[in-house]
């Protein structure tokens, strides 16, 4: 006979008198016991990882920070000099520099754009949605070290694709011999385009996930008030996404701090003419897997983690308290 | 039962894994088998250079018939990450090879900490012992030399000239034999000149290999024997101001578009002229731009003045031992063999082009052979004659943030210049090599070592 | 009547900027896979395809460089271990932090949250040195085990779980289930897509990760394909056509799982950030 426990692969109602019938203190004790203790034994893989090599490489690094080395045998202790030495570096202050232009631009350049093809590419009509989805988002299954062997090509001056196919539209603003990567002054720019292709269709499939859970009724009654299609906008769409797109933003800052790859490997290993491409985390890698000092490289990494916690809390209060107003 | 659980994706992960790991530790397995018989020596040996990898390719059989027993394990590796790579190797103790060749602009590198930490075997005694010291020559030894302690072999000369298509050049009604100084060459430059069509010569206008060959022609350079900057010195100013205007504004004869297959196309267009070839660098337009052959020819650099030297320098190779090697005798005995055998650097020669630093080798019958892509000029003789004046070269711990410094006022002077061509440029640039030389002392002073 | 003619313009309009804009997003790749069948000396002769097709650059790739068979392999291995190891870590503690209330939850979760948003590479000269003193430098261990945890995916796992109702599990317990295979039996079988998200998202992240590969791995033989390629590039820059097919390899594994796994992942990188 079917037990009417069927479903779940447990036992039979045989096996449950039998446990019925067993003494009880015995049983409810280990059963109590592992209930009870069974979170701490589930955490405790992940726990044990995450302190050794996630907590204490954090707690140590401040300790490296105050340190000059070369290599992991030799330290010498230096105290704060590290740290004055980087306020006092011209190519830190490069480093900082191209990192906060260039997360900027993604935020501000890449994210509007990732919102405008989500909203676009949300609307029911649109034939091929999946297809057209697919196309925006396949450059992010690349991986940045990829794009990078990629562009490397594409930027190449005459003969590479992008100028092959910028030229022809626009022959005074961009010349056939254009040096995306040899130009300081056209480094930046041609970063912040490779990361456009890769990263705008991944922002975008957040924001269509987040407009498909928009009330549709919402926009009907918007409409039935006599709002246009901008107000609308405003008053619907972003309270709407507003989760969301915070999520977004704040990811999207925290990752373009920690560009590293993909100029790095688009200006074949080095930093650019002029640093134009250098990085806070490429500074670091210099810093402390090229030349040697890790104590220099923990510094680095000290004010990198700071700038970044100092930013993404200023974000969250913004966006946040202003949330808390509307409500 | 248990992978089930986590469903389809995970388990095809977990054979994936399985099976590739699997894989991996048989081929590991079986690699040790058939590499190493018993009581193999193993000599590992980095190269960066596709050239002399393929040259030594050559080189390695006969030794290792005279070592029976010996088994050299050469790996071509990218200069880019060689650097790093060794570096690493050094400091992390990992993963060191016994011998490795090292570009010139980075060996200064490993001389950074205490100088019983410098990974490289110290080879003075021996050059001296065996009087290698006279058969090379001396001005190639200076960029391997830390401390009084040399730590490498001078693999070769590096004598700078001219490559250039002879076949456009001669159509356009130049006569190269009268071109004997800069100023004559920049003259005939201006007229050849056709802007996004044709340049005179493959300048850069921001990276410094071209700037630092005619500084070094100059007698300048990054640093001076005692290790101190001097990238602000008179000189580099001088030459600094001379060199933007050929690469900015609106009278350049210079530009670049990159190297590989882009400078082949450009070559192949006619896009760029002339070339500078270092020894190596000729090499690599023989192989790299084949169609070419026959149609190039090679003359001596400019001189900055009249009867003035007509060479430089550009690039170069150090072959190291490491302090890691188990085996330093055998080693040398590897490094000896490829660096000396006079018959092998024939051979090499034929090769490489490259002009070993052993002077007596260039006596030898394979130097004087003409060289077909070139229109039959001999090669190795036009770059033994200008040997004697390879100016010398200092190493430092620095000398690629000096190099990266020089790259960086070279920019700024670039762009100042294309936005201002009528102002007078020097102030500016002696500011820019001022505060960039400033960067690069404070470097120095920040070592605690 | 007006309206409609001007909607349906408009409509079209879209349409047709929609596909323009993905024509323009797909010409990179279309040029990398032309890029893979072009010759030495074509390269740059022909924009996109040349009128033959060769495949030379895919035989010159396993011959040249002579270990990129095992690039791909280490590839392979790396990205697999690391998407088990992750899983079974992550959905336990995933679970524990979802359906649990035990002493320290509360410091434990900020503490993760905490660590999300501190930035990797401020760990990395510490952890070298780390590795370095335990042995585990220039191998896979060195990277499969700081990266067995992702705080990530624990999360991830976390709001997955969080929906499954607690009556089920109060429904096992009385059944006389133990917590393990509650979790066996129970969660994982229900969170299946989010595996499936997951899986694919840590496989994404290993295969194309390349700092830390770069600063652990040593030895040429394990090198992990990003490295292999990045290494190429100054050796080889006259092959070009070698380069991309070597670029190519490296995407389609990612391309295909995506293929297979497309409805999964989507859901899973959303339900991060839609529901919290």
């Amino acid at each position: 006979m079917p037990s009417p426990m069927a479903g779940r692969p447990l036992q039979s109602a045989q096996a449950k008198i039998a446990i019925m019938n067993k003494p009880a203190p015995e049983k409810s004790n280990w059963f109590s016991v592992q209930h009870k203790i069974a979170p701490y034994l589930f955490i405790a893989p992940f726990l044990f990882i995450f302190l050794v090599f996630g907590c204490y490489p954090i707690v140590q690094s401040l300790r490296l920070s105050l340190y000059a080395t070369n290599g992991p045998k030799s330290h010498v202790f230096v105290g704060l000099s590290n740290y004055r030495f980087l306020i006092g570096d011209s190519d830190f202050r490069t480093a900082v520099w191209n990192t906060l232009v260039y997360t900027f631009w993604s935020v501000f350049l890449q994210l509007p754009l990732a919102l405008g093809l989500a909203m676009l590419l949300s609307q029911k009509w649109i034939k091929a949605r999946g297809l057209l989805r697919m196309a925006f988002f396949s450059p992010n299954l690349m991986g940045q070290a990829f794009v990078a062997v990629l562009f490397g090509i594409l930027y190449v001056p005459q003969y590479g694709l992008v100028n092959r196919a910028l030229h022809p539209l626009l022959p005074k603003l961009v010349p056939l011999d254009t040096k995306w990567l040899q130009d300081a002054n056209l480094v930046m720019p041609a970063i912040v385009l490779a990361s456009l292709w890769m990263y705008v269709g991944f922002n975008m499939i957040y924001f269509l996930a987040a407009l498909q859970a928009v009330d549709q009724e919402l926009y009907e009654a918007a409409r039935v008030d006599g709002a246009n299609a901008w107000h609308q906008f405003l008053a619907v769409t972003v309270p709407g996404i507003k989760p969301v797109a915070v999520f977004v933003l704040v990811t999207a800052t925290i990752g373009s701090f920690q560009l590293y790859e993909l100029p790095y490997l688009m200006l074949n290993n080095t930093a650019g003419p002029k640093n134009a491409g250098l990085t806070i985390v490429m500074y670091l890698y210099q810093n402390g897997f090229v030349t040697g000092d890790l104590g220099l490289a923990s510094a680095i990494g000290w004010s990198l983690a700071l700038g970044v916690l100092v930013i993404s809390l200023f974000q969250l209060r913004v966006t946040g308290a202003y949330k808390g107003e509307a409500a | 039962m248990r992978f089930f659980t986590y469903g389809k994706a995970a388990l095809s992960f977990l054979v994936l894994a399985l099976l590739s790991g699997g894989w991996i530790g048989w081929n590991a397995v079986s690699d040790s088998d058939r590499r190493m018989p018993p009581g193999t020596k193993k000599l590992t040996f980095w190269v960066f250079a596709k050239v002399h990898y393929e040259a030594y390719r050559k080189a390695l059989p006969s030794f290792e018939a005279a070592h029976p027993g010996v088994k050299v394990d050469m790996q071509l590796v990218s200069n880019d990450g060689l650097a790093a790579r060794l570096q690493n190797a050094f400091l992390a103790d990992l993963d060191v090879p016994d011998m490795v060749e090292v570009e010139i602009s980075s060996s200064g590198t490993f001389f950074r900490g205490p100088l019983k930490d410098v990974g490289f075997a110290d080879l003075t005694d021996r050059i001296h012992n065996t009087g290698l010291w006279d058969k090379m020559v001396h001005a190639r030894f200076a960029p391997y030399t830390n401390r009084g302690r040399i730590f490498g072999l001078p693999h070769d000369v590096h004598p700078v000239q001219l490559a250039y298509r002879r076949d456009l050049v001669e159509a356009a009604g130049v006569d190269v034999s009268k071109i004997q100084t800069w100023d004559d060459f920049i003259r005939v430059g201006r007229k050849l000149t056709k802007p996004n069509e044709r340049y005179m010569i493959e300048f850069s206008d921001s990276s410094t290999d071209n700037l630092e060959t005619c500084l070094f022609q100059r007698g300048g350079g990054y640093f001076d024997p005692q290790g101190n900057c001097i990238l602000d010195n008179e000189t580099a100013v001088q030459t600094l101001c001379w060199y933007v205007p050929l690469v900015a504004g609106p009278h350049k004869i210079g530009n670049s578009l990159g190297g590989g297959q882009v400078l082949t196309k450009a070559v192949e267009d006619g896009y760029v002229l002339f070339l500078i070839a270092p020894d190596w660098r000729s090499k690599s337009f023989e192989v790299d731009i084949p169609l070419e052959a026959g149609k190039m020819a090679l003359m001596p650099l400019p001189a900055v003045f009249p009867g003035g030297p007509r060479t430089s320098t550009w690039g170069g190779t150090m072959l190291g031992i490491t302090k890691r090697c188990k085996d330093p005798d055998l080693a040398w005995q590897l490094a000896m063999h490829l660096y000396l055998d006079k018959p092998q650097l024939a051979e090499r020669f034929r090769q490489t082009n490259i002009l070993p630093a052993m002077r007596d080798a260039w006596a030898q019958p394979a130097f004087h052979e003409p060289n077909r892509y070139y229109s039959n000029e001999p090669l190795g003789d036009t770059y033994a004659r200008l040997a004697p004046d390879v100016p010398f070269q200092y190493s430092s711990p620095y000398i690629q943030t000096a190099k990266a410094k020089l790259s960086t006022a070279l920019v700024s002077c670039v762009q100042e210049y294309n936005a201002h061509p009528d102002r007078d440029l020097e102030p500016f640039a002696r500011a820019a090599l001022k505060a960039n030389a400033a960067d690069v002392r404070k470097l120095i002073s920040r070592n605690p070592y | 009547m007006n309206r409609n003619a001007a909607t349906t313009a408009g409509r079209l309009a879209t349409q047709a900027l929609l596909i323009a804009l993905a024509a323009i997003v797909l010409m990179p790749l279309v040029w990398l896979i032309a890029a893979t069948t072009k010759g030495k000396n074509d390269q740059f002769h022909y924009t996109f395809f040349a009128p033959t097709l060769s495949g030379q650059n895919y035989v010159d790739l396993f011959h040249k460089t002579d270990v990129f068979q095992h690039n791909l392999l280490n590839s392979i291995f790396l990205a697999s271990t690391t998407v088990i190891v992750q899983l079974f870590f992550s959905s336990l503690a995933g679970f524990a932090l979802a359906k649990y209330n035990f002493k320290g939850k509360g410091p434990l979760t900020v503490l993760m949250l905490a660590t999300l948003m501190i930035p990797g590479q401020l760990t990395m000269a510490p952890l070298f040195e780390l590795l370095h003193w335990l042995g585990l430098v220039d191998s896979y261990l060195g990277l499969i085990i700081p990266g067995a945890v992702s705080v990530f995916g624990i999360f991830l796992f976390r709001q997955s779980i969080l929906t499954i109702p607690d009556e089920l599990l109060q429904a096992a317990r009385i059944d006389g289930c133990s917590e393990f295979q509650i979790y066996r039996d129970i969660i994982m079988p229900v969170s299946r897509p989010m595996i499936g998200a997951f899986c694919l998202i840590s496989f994404m992240g290993t295969w194309n990760s390349f700092l830390w590969p770069q600063i652990i791995l040593h030895n040429r033989r394990l090198f992990t394909l990003p490295i292999a390629l990045s290494q190429m590039i100054g050796v080889y820059n006259q092959e070009y056509g070698m380069l991309m097919a070597g670029t190519l390899i490296s995407v389609l594994p990612v391309v295909i799982l995506f293929l297979v796994l497309q409805k999964e992942f989507v859901a899973g990188l959303t339900a991060g950030a839609v529901k919290g």
